[in-house]
């Protein structure tokens, strides 16, 4: 191949040309036996449906990143109930450990301290690297 | 015009369970299915299968041979060169004459006098006159038995096993209408009441159990899982249908209500499952008002002691630990199935022993534990293929959810290495059409999970057959779908080194209409073997129906912001018209918002469900 000859060069060209062929020609033959076979056997998934959602998606992203469109991050103004709730839960019910009365937003830090549950309810600092990795 | 199924002549066993599905489509399927279509025959074809009947390519099958892992093909001697009789061009595309052996190029092809060829590199039939590629059952029944003869050990037909006890499809009945009778009527009305609430109510334009959960300090990520559940269709008719009546459970357990004791450390008062029923009597009472779920997280840190922390949690962590918390009440008066290894001799499907939990007498993702289980649980195949012999190794694993990659379609992220493109046996890969753009889609995350993948080799398995550690290929298959899908995205990235967390951002796109059909051992098969028309089944005696495998989308929970700092809220889907339940809050958003939403789970039902004959003996 290094040879300078160009007759030699282009016919080993025209060879590495010729192989390169026949082996496209096989992968190509290859693809189109299989999937002539799978088209004839109706086994081709439903192609339509699947283009049709992701057009909807694509057609739903584009209108949500329209400035225009004022329907993402709306705040709530009241639900669909006519309600309005604050940000911190008011709702007032005691505690079923201990029996206090708990604020509802305020439950779950109440409940982990009167369980003796959580990192700072803890008097052992028995915390397994397995906890500490699900804990995030 | 479905297939007959093959199978039951071949090697699928005897023993298998004969109850045959009742249930028989008569009308043409609407949507794609397994089953695969036997395109009608040209006139050569059947002119040269009619002088000769089943036998009439005994002598071609009998020079086809099948490599490892590999198709059919007419093999050649190493130096033998397929030359065509009348052009003397050794082309890359020839066909040998079934009926007189002779060769024949593409072009001359249509000038031989003998219509049936095959291809001798694809095992492929092509008639001459037609010049099209033509299929034949029992010749691609043949090629396949030779096929799967390669794959298994002496006979013993792993890819056939039959299929643990709890997988066979009990019978289907017939929906039956039904409506309450006089005395069934009377029943109703003396032992209920009304909900609450007038026609002039805003709330009453709104479905039944839509209500927000109120927030108890970062638990969003229960709340978002909650409302999922909560409108599930089949649990929520089951805890509806007063399935597990709390008063009746905790009166079987000698509990006794004393709202004086202040300390409660029963523990036989621990049922997640009477919880659960407790909440979804508050969320479908018709009040509007936000419900604290505060008793349920109570009894949850009960259950879960090492996640029970006032911190940001993990919504999916939540929902593997809850329905672990509802499937512990097992009433063991009702465990049916023996303990059993489903090992064969020379076989190797298995049960994972690891998943027995508790009661080893009752598997987990039977279904026939708990409500939890029949709802979510699904069984996944795994397929260890020897490259060397092609020998299979078959398992079957219970499942509750799937728990997903996250990954652009186009592979360019630098993932392990392990992972390659292989391609089995005509196993094609479709090119989903979102592939050029880049954008993940839940399907395109499905294929990958379902692909032939290439374990490293410091991962060689024990080839039975080489009897030598080998390389081999493993692959992912469902071969029994839940009611209930749930897909996990795996957007959160840890390692034990806090700091190397993160948060995958990216956009998933998913459907809101599911076929799973090609996620489906039958298919994967189907497709490993290069398609061919056979009865696969994945493992059983009975393919599955096509309408079994369409899922329809009913909730979804996003996650919103920073890893450590984000936010849940479910979208729930009730009477076609899209909801978002941020903690407190339900408000009403159409549905772009939601196919433009960071998926986090999704959950799709099966779009029709079936009533399957009990096991108890009844009139």
């Amino acid at each position: 191949m290094s040879a300078p000859d160009e007759n030699n060069k282009s016919s080993h060209t025209q060879l590495a040309s010729h192989f390169f062929s026949e082996l496209l020609d096989s992968v190509i033959m290859d693809v189109a036996s299989e999937s002539h076979r799978i088209a004839r056997l109706g086994l081709d998934r439903n192609l339509d449906d699947e283009e049709e959602e992701l057009r909807l998606s694509a057609q739903a992203r584009a209108r949500l990143a329209d400035p225009s469109n004022s329907e993402a991050n709306s705040k709530y103004v009241v639900d669909i109930f006519g309600q309005t709730h604050p940000p911190v839960a008011s709702e007032i019910f005691d505690c079923m450990n201990c029996g206090r009365s708990i604020v509802a937003g305020r439950f779950a830090p109440h409940l982990e301290k009167c369980m003796g549950k959580g990192r700072k309810a803890r008097v052992k600092a028995t915390r397994s690297s397995t906890a500490a990795a699900q804990n995030r | 015009m479905k297939l007959q199924n093959l199978t039951l002549t071949t090697t699928m066993s005897s023993n298998s369970d004969h109850n045959n599905r009742s249930f028989v489509s008569n009308e043409p399927q609407q949507h794609q299915s397994t089953a695969v279509i036997v395109p009608p025959p040209c006139s050569h074809l059947v002119e040269f299968k009619a002088g000769r009947g089943a036998t009439a390519f005994g002598k071609l099958l009998e020079c086809i041979r099948v490599r490892p892992l590999g198709r059919a093909s007419v093999p050649r001697e190493p130096n033998e060169v397929f030359r065509c009789s009348a052009c003397r061009q050794a082309s890359q595309r020839v066909y040998a004459c079934v009926s007189c052996a002779a060769v024949v190029c593409d072009t001359h092809a249509p000038d031989h006098e003998h219509n049936i060829a095959i291809d001798v590199d694809r095992a492929e039939l092509f008639c001459c006159s037609c010049g099209d590629q033509v299929y034949d059952r029992d010749f691609d029944s043949a090629i396949v038995l030779s096929q799967t003869a390669a794959a298994t050990l002496g006979g013993c037909n792993s890819l056939c096993a039959p299929p643990p006890e709890n997988l066979r499809k009990r019978r289907r009945v017939d929906y039956r209408p039904w409506t309450p009778d006089s005395r069934e009527r009377a029943l109703l009305g003396t032992n209920s009441s009304l909900l609450p609430g007038n026609d002039e109510d805003l709330s009453s334009n709104f479905p039944v159990g839509l209500k927000g959960l109120n927030n108890l300090g970062n638990t969003c990520f229960m709340n978002s899982v909650l409302q999922a559940l909560l409108h599930t269709p089949p649990l929520r008719n089951y805890f509806l249908s007063d399935r597990h009546n709390r008063f009746v459970c905790q009166q079987k357990n000698g509990v006794h209500q004393n709202k004086n004791e202040r300390k409660n450390k029963n523990p036989q008062r621990l049922c997640l499952a009477c919880d659960t029923d407790a909440l979804f009597s508050a969320v479908f009472s018709g009040d509007r008002k936000p419900y604290s779920p505060a008793k349920f997280l109570y009894s949850w840190w009960q259950h879960a002691g090492n996640l029970a922390s006032y911190e940001q949690q993990d919504a999916h962590e939540f929902f593997i630990s809850m329905l672990d918390g509802i499937h512990e009440k097992v009433d063991k008066d009702e465990h049916k199935l023996h303990s059993q290894d489903y090992l064969e001799p020379g076989g190797s499907s298995r049960m994972n022993r690891g998943m027995w939990h508790k009661n080893p007498q009752l598997p987990i993702g039977s279904g026939d534990c708990c409500i939890a289980h029949r709802v979510f649980s699904g069984i996944l195949r795994s397929d260890v293929m020897c490259t060397a012999c092609g020998f299979t190794s078959t398992t079957y694993d219970p499942c509750v959810d799937i728990s997903l990659d996250l990954v652009p379609n186009h592979e360019g992220s630098a993932k392990t290495s392990t992972k390659t493109h292989h391609s089995c046996n005509g196993n094609a890969e479709s090119v989903s059409p979102g592939q050029n753009s880049g954008t993940s889609t839940l399907m395109g995350c499905l294929d990958r999970f379902t692909r032939p993948e290439r374990l490293g080799s410091d991962q060689k398995f024990f080839c039975q057959q080489c009897q030598v550690r080998q390389e081999s290929l493993k692959q992912m298959s469902i071969r029994k779908l839940p009611l209930v899908s749930c897909f996990h995205i795996k957007r959160f990235e840890h390692s034990s080194t806090r700091k190397m967390s993160r948060k995958v951002d990216r956009y998933l796109q998913f459907p809101f209409s599911l076929d799973m059909s090609p996620y489906l051992s039958s298919s994967i098969l189907r497709s490993r073997f290069g398609n061919r028309i056979f009865g696969f089944d994945g493992g059983d005696g009975n393919e599955p129906d096509e309408s079994t495998s369409e899922f329809e989308l009913f909730a979804v929970v996003t996650h919103t912001g920073k890893l450590d700092a984000g936010h849940y809220a479910t979208y729930l889907r009730l009477s076609n018209q899209w909801y978002k339940c941020d903690d407190a809050w339900v408000t009403q958003v159409n549905e772009n918002i939601v196919r433009a939403a960071q998926g986090y789970m999704m959950f799709y039902v099966q779009k029709m469900l079936y009533y399957k004959a009990t096991e108890k003996q009844s009139g």
